[in-house]
């Protein structure tokens, strides 16, 4: 390992230094974005409330290390491995979360004073050929 | 370079631990499951990490595949919560 890194070092460019740099923050953003979410399941009160805490690294943590990566390897493989990941991740996250959040309206594990509007409930209500 | 490096890492193992926590202590299972999944979006974003800094491709198709498979976690929890409330009624 050590000999293979040996000669890059010695031809590196001003250019890789800076996208070494550029991919090392944007790990530290979406390891804080992580961060963020491990605190909004803390603290927050009940299931939809984590759950908006618990989509900030699924979709923008994992974009912004997907870039990291493609910026610390800067290889047209490795981008075309990840754009499919990217996006098979914003196909499957909202699946999920819609799931867990239906579930925890049906089973009463949501805050009820906390709602502002209840339309699903309203939608509940009123037939569906009430024409209403 | 070396306190950025390290910062990383104890911001995702603090972010890791408090995860974790909520897992242990969930009042009911919907909280574990979306605890769980944000757990599963850390180790994916710790490969990827650790691929970014290391330079090398090996973990790649482990992205791949978490990011395909790990949704039907919480369908499948989601699902079994909803069967278990319709036998309650």
């Amino acid at each position: 390992m050590i000999l293979a890194t040996a000669p890059i070092e010695v031809t590196a460019s001003p250019l890789d230094a800076v996208l070494d740099t550029v991919a090392l923050v944007l790990i530290l953003v979406g390891a804080l974005l992580c961060l963020t979410a491990a605190i909004g399941l803390l603290r927050f009160r009940d299931v939809p409330t984590r759950l908006h805490a618990a989509t900030k690294p699924q979709v923008l943590g994992l974009i912004v290390i997907c870039i990291a990566i493609a910026l610390s390897l800067r290889s047209w493989a490795v981008l075309a491995f990840i754009v499919p990941i990217v996006l098979i991740q914003l196909a499957t996250a909202p699946l999920s979360a819609h799931m867990v959040g239906r579930q925890a309206y049906r089973n009463g594990t949501l805050d009820r004073a906390a709602l502002y509007t209840d339309e699903l409930r309203a939608s509940k209500e009123t037939p569906p050929a009430a024409g209403g | 370079m070396n306190i950025l490096l390290l910062v990383i890492f104890v911001v995702f193992a603090v972010a890791a631990l408090l995860t974790l926590w909520r897992i242990v202590t969930g009042p009911s299972i919907l909280d574990r499951a979306v605890a769980s999944d944000v757990l599963l979006t850390e180790v994916m974003c710790v490969l990827g990490a650790e691929m970014a800094i290391n330079q090398h491709t090996r973990t790649l198709p482990v992205l791949l595949i978490i990011a395909a498979v790990g949704v039907f976690g919480s369908i499948s929890i989601a699902r079994f919560v909803a069967r278990k409330d319709n036998a309650d009624r």
